[in-house]
């Protein structure tokens, strides 16, 4: 077909004939995406530490030592059928004496005070939430319950963990949407001046008949080339960059994981591409909506 | 062909370009617009072509009602329409080949088309042999020459032609009319406007003559100044073949004149004479093929 074939000639034409500004659309889409898919792999590496995390968020409830073992079974029968509650194990005081000791490996002090008075290390209840922003509320109905010396959680630190997972999801959000429209307007400027760079022949073309998808198509397809372009070499530099990352850094805490899922990275990397062929066309398009030499 | 009913076109700023016009063209008439500077021909042409709108009155271009038309279907409209104008408009990056086979390429036309018209229609003009040549070098005649082949390469049924001597001495001048008229008489309307007085005179086809937007004149067989009508003496009949024209490439100067069939500066008789000559072979050849499309 003349047509397609011509489309596809004179797209190659332009992206040719305007290097230089073609080059600069797609770095500044590379640049662009990069960052945005940086700070999604940057979530998600959050995400995984904080599910990691999130899995060892506990409240601990210690029980008196006036209560009885059956008075113990009732009150993790009770807190059991509580919703937010996902497993309720119960720390002996023997138990919680030996954990006393790892825990206070590091205080001699501290530990001197446990070891010449074991007996008051109380036995607790450790409550596993079943969401972990939740944890308050375990907290506010274990502290109603009888038999309870105290109820206490890493409040701070799940605190601390969720905001800062909920800080980097509103930021990764935030930097998509702001750099994707830079992205979208850099490639509707590079697609303008290749349609005034080629105004001579779009006013033959109206001249002469041609419909306004074949004017209008080779400027599409040189968008949406830019900004798959940009993209892929954005989703290139965030994978190859994570890659090196977890063989080089070698001497990361074991506590931080950035081993993210191959899975993750194809799906997100996917859609990286589709929104650098999306944002390309939309600057396209945005373009030739506006642009004097493109109106019949 | 073509229906202009009370139309009137008023631009911003409330300059009245046209003003209550009614004219009727009928297929396989040759019309000549004619009118001083700033009388309202180039815009009656771009209403003609659906390239503006007339604020009031209805335009009908070969049976479609073009002043209502959508935006999308002037595409289609175009494709019955040919233009020409006085600065060619051509592609400089482009050959002459490559120039007349883009109005088929835009259009979709399949290769075999292409490959089998444009040599037709270079031979037409008298171009065959410079069909890999690039506009800038050619003449100013060559120029519009090529710029008439890709406008009958569609095969139009009307051809609206805007000052298309306008640039060009009177010698080349002949050369484009003699391809006007032949084109004309493969059946295609043609519509130009024009301040040539010696090729209104010479063939004596229909006059439409303007003054500020108002057509004051309308004869069969007209000449370019009647009686009693606003006359235009900005350009001189005889004036001399531009220096541009011969420095640039006097080798094609040379081939016009002889295309032409003029060697002299033309008076308008011999204007005349060199229009009415009998048609070259080639041309006749290619009108015979022009009802192809």
């Amino acid at each position: 077909m003349t047509g397609l074939s011509y489309t596809l000639r004179e797209a190659v034409t332009n992206i040719s004939r305007n290097g230089l500004v073609v080059l600069g659309a797609v770095l500044a889409v590379f640049v662009s995406l990069t960052l945005t898919f940086g700070t999604l792999v940057l979530g998600e590496v959050v995400r995984i530490n904080t599910l990691q995390w999130a899995e060892d968020v506990r409240v601990s409830a210690y029980i008196r030592d006036d209560v009885s073992p059956s008075g113990i079974t009732d009150l993790q029968t009770e807190m059991e059928s509580w919703p937010e509650v996902d497993e309720v194990f119960f720390m002996s005081k023997t138990a919680s004496l030996e954990e006393a000791r790892i825990l206070l490996a590091n205080r001699p002090a501290a530990l001197r005070v446990i070891e010449d008075d074991p007996s008051i290390v109380p036995a607790s209840l450790r409550i596993k939430p079943v969401n972990p922003d939740d944890y308050q509320t375990i907290v506010t109905r274990a502290e109603a319950m009888p038999g309870l010396l105290s109820v206490e959680s890493a409040a701070e630190a799940i605190d601390g963990m969720i905001s800062l997972r909920d800080g980097l999801q509103i930021m990764s959000l935030f930097l998509a949407i702001a750099l994707g429209i830079a992205a979208v307007a850099l490639i509707a400027n590079t697609i303008h001046m290749a349609i005034y760079s080629r105004r001579e022949e779009i006013e033959i073309m109206n001249l002469v008949g041609a419909s306004n998808w074949f004017v209008r198509t080779p400027f599409l397809l040189e968008g949406a080339f830019e900004g798959f372009v940009g993209a892929g070499l954005a989703v290139l530099v965030v994978v190859g960059g994570l890659r090196i990352a977890s063989n080089q850094l070698t001497e990361l805490p074991d506590w931080i994981n950035i081993g993210i899922q191959s899975d993750y990275l194809a799906r997100s990397g996917a859609l990286v591409l589709i929104f650098g062929v999306v944002a390309g066309l939309a600057g396209s398009g945005l373009s030739l909506a506006v642009h004097k030499y493109l109106r019949t | 062909m073509l229906r202009l009913e009370n139309v009137t076109k008023v631009y911003e700023g409330g300059v009245v370009a046209v003003k209550d016009v009614a004219l009727n063209i009928n297929k396989g008439e040759f019309v000549f617009l004619v009118g001083p500077s700033g009388s309202g021909k180039s815009t009656l042409i771009r209403l003609m072509m659906r390239d503006e709108l007339p604020t009031n009155g209805d335009i009908w271009i070969a049976g479609k009602h073009a002043s209502a038309l959508s935006p999308w279907k002037v595409p289609q409209l175009r494709r019955s329409i040919g233009t020409v104008f006085q600065d060619f408009k051509l592609l400089p990056n482009k050959t002459v080949y490559e120039n007349v086979a883009f109005a088929m390429e835009v259009t979709g036309k399949s290769r075999t088309a292409i490959h089998s018209q444009v040599p037709q229609v270079l031979k037409l003009v008298g171009l065959s042999a410079m069909a890999d040549r690039m506009p800038r070098s050619l003449s100013g005649g060559e120029q519009q020459r090529v710029s008439i082949a890709r406008a009958f390469v569609n095969r139009p049924l009307i051809l609206l032609a805007d000052e298309p001597t306008g640039n060009l001495d009177p010698a080349t001048s002949v050369g484009i009319m003699r391809i006007l008229d032949h084109i004309n008489r493969t059946g295609t309307t043609v519509v130009m406007a024009t301040h040539d007085h010696a090729i209104v005179n010479a063939m004596r086809r229909r006059v439409v003559q303007l003054d500020r937007g108002r057509v004051i004149r309308d004869e069969s067989r007209g000449v370019y100044g009647a009686s009693g009508a606003t006359e235009d003496r900005e350009e001189p009949v005889d004036r001399a073949v531009t220096d541009d024209d011969r420095t640039t490439n006097p080798a094609s100067a040379q081939t016009e004149v002889e295309t032409a069939d003029t060697g002299q500066t033309p008076t308008e008789n011999r204007v005349d004479e060199a229009i009415s000559s009998e048609p070259t072979e080639v041309v006749a050849e290619a009108a015979v093929e022009g009802d192809g499309g």
